[in-house]
């Protein structure tokens, strides 16, 4: 079982951004940039860290690779334990936006 | 892929060992014109420094670890502070001889001129143990206990406290003189000649000794002054070291770097090599554990015992850098640690049964 409660903001929004479908390194990085709302920008040499890692603890895999204007592309799609990580994880934090969002309905509820 | 940028990419990309290069390069460098803003024609600093960061972490293998990175700093730091240690001794060669006895008679007559110093005696080499120069035959007290009895040498005499002399006023006619002959005298350290032998005692008719300490150029000055007590006459003694030479400071610098890095590549290697289904994998781990631990725990008691000292009492010259690190006090230690870590990198060259030991995505 993947330790959830230890997923960092990054490694969530990789693998989100490999839900849907495999993706090359700089889909990666662009498709974390749209689900964060410009707030996370990956740099190159933290991405394949955090790639390696999760692929080093069997979340993600290697899927094809391409060629496209003569630069190598290697996509990386998620794998089943990637898939469960992602789930609990996402139910994790829904849990604990509708506490959020329980409390502040009681406190401000015009707001909430 | 060879543009002036990408060649610029794959400079830096020398940061990740080379077999990770081989089998991922070409798919960073082409992650990294497709991130690369149009127009650009060389790296951000921003950038550069994220690919060498974390192309060191890739070189320590490992990469789902969250502990390798305090390992490899642990050793890093520990092989350089012991290469710089081994860097100052050499530093310390540079060092002019210690004056001869006629020399040390000569600017003690000047210091205390009224005093008579006997048993000054030329100094065989600048560091000694037992009186004698490191040689083959003092391999065993080093080793087996007398470490710190490796030391400075000096040149010194002492003299006999006159009779019904107060050693303030000894004390006072030594600190003019020196500044006379343009020594920096610094704050006079008192110590207590014995202790409490038990109740009843009253610690101020304890007998004080004086100790001044003195610099000028390359040479270090010290003078003690023992009143006379009840069972032994009053004594006065005097005596001269060389200060810490120029050289040994950037000797240290450089020497500390280049063993810190030496040190890191070795560990990446030897942990990229085990990181699969090595044969020896956890005893390379435990050979590494105990050589940092005989490495680190006479440093970290020895630290902070000469940090209190050093601030404790004035010095016109730092004690040299082994002893900061406990050594050679401790120096069977720091040998067994370097056979722990020799044979741990031995064991680690072992062919590993993984046909490739990197996790290359091929």
């Amino acid at each position: 079982m993947y330790a959830v409660a230890a997923m960092r903001e990054p490694t969530f929004l990789i693998l989100t951004a490999l839900a849907d479908g495999p993706r090359h390194g700089y889909g990666i990085v662009q498709e974390v940039r749209v689900l964060s709302g410009g707030r996370t920008s990956l740099l190159t040499g933290t991405l394949y860290t955090a790639l390696d890692r999760l692929t080093a603890e069997g979340l993600i895999e290697p899927d094809r690779e391409e060629e496209v204007d003569g630069r190598t592309r290697r996509y990386y799609r998620l794998r089943s334990a990637g898939l469960a990580a992602l789930t609990a994880e996402t139910a994790r934090l829904r849990q604990l936006a509708t506490a959020a969002e329980t409390r502040l309905r009681a406190v401000r509820p015009e707001t909430a | 892929m060879t543009g002036p940028l990408a060649r610029r990419y794959r400079r830096l990309l020398f940061a990740y060992p080379r077999a990770y290069r081989r089998a991922r390069g070409d798919e960073l460098v082409g992650a990294l014109l497709d991130a690369a803003a149009p127009g650009l024609r060389r790296p951000s600093a921003r950038e550069a420094a994220n690919l060498v960061r974390h192309g060191l972490r890739a070189r320590l293998g490992r990469p789902a670890s969250r502990t390798v990175v305090t390992w490899a700093v642990l050793a890093a730091v520990i092989s350089g502070l012991f290469a710089a240690a081994f860097a100052a001794r050499a530093g310390w060669q540079t060092a002019r001889p210690l004056p001869r006895a006629a020399e040390a008679r000569a600017m003690l007559a000047e210091i205390l001129p009224e005093q008579e110093f006997a048993d000054l005696e030329d100094a065989p080499a600048l560091f000694i143990i037992y009186g004698s120069p490191l040689s083959l035959r003092s391999t065993r007290d080093l080793l087996l206990g007398d470490g710190g009895e490796y030391a400075q040498a000096g040149v010194a005499g002492s003299a006999p406290l006159p009779p019904m002399t107060d050693p303030a006023v000894i004390v006072d006619q030594a600190r003019q003189n020196l500044r006379a002959h343009g020594w920096t005298v610094y704050r006079p350290i008192f110590h207590e000649v014995y202790g409490c032998a038990g109740p009843p005692c009253d610690p101020t008719t304890i007998p004080r000794s004086t100790t001044i300490v003195a610099g000028r150029g390359d040479t270090t000055f010290t003078l003690e002054v023992t009143p006379t007590d009840s069972y032994n006459p009053g004594r006065i003694s005097g005596g001269f070291q060389r200060a810490t030479p120029a050289a040994v400071y950037p000797l240290a610098v450089a020497g500390g770097l280049a063993g810190a890095v030496v040190a890191f590549l070795l560990f990446g290697w030897a942990s990229r090599r085990t990181q699969g289904r090595h044969p020896a994998r956890a005893v390379v781990k435990t050979l590494l554990g105990i050589a940092l631990f005989l490495w680190w725990a006479p440093a970290l008691l020895a630290l902070p015992t000469m940090a209190w000292h050093t601030i404790d009492e004035p010095h016109p010259s730092w004690h040299p850098m082994w002893e900061w690190l406990g050594q050679p006090v401790f120096s069977l230690f720091f040998l067994l640690g370097c056979g722990a870590a020799l044979l741990s990198l031995a064991l680690a060259a072992l062919p590993s049964r993984d046909r490739e030991p990197l996790p290359a995505h091929t």
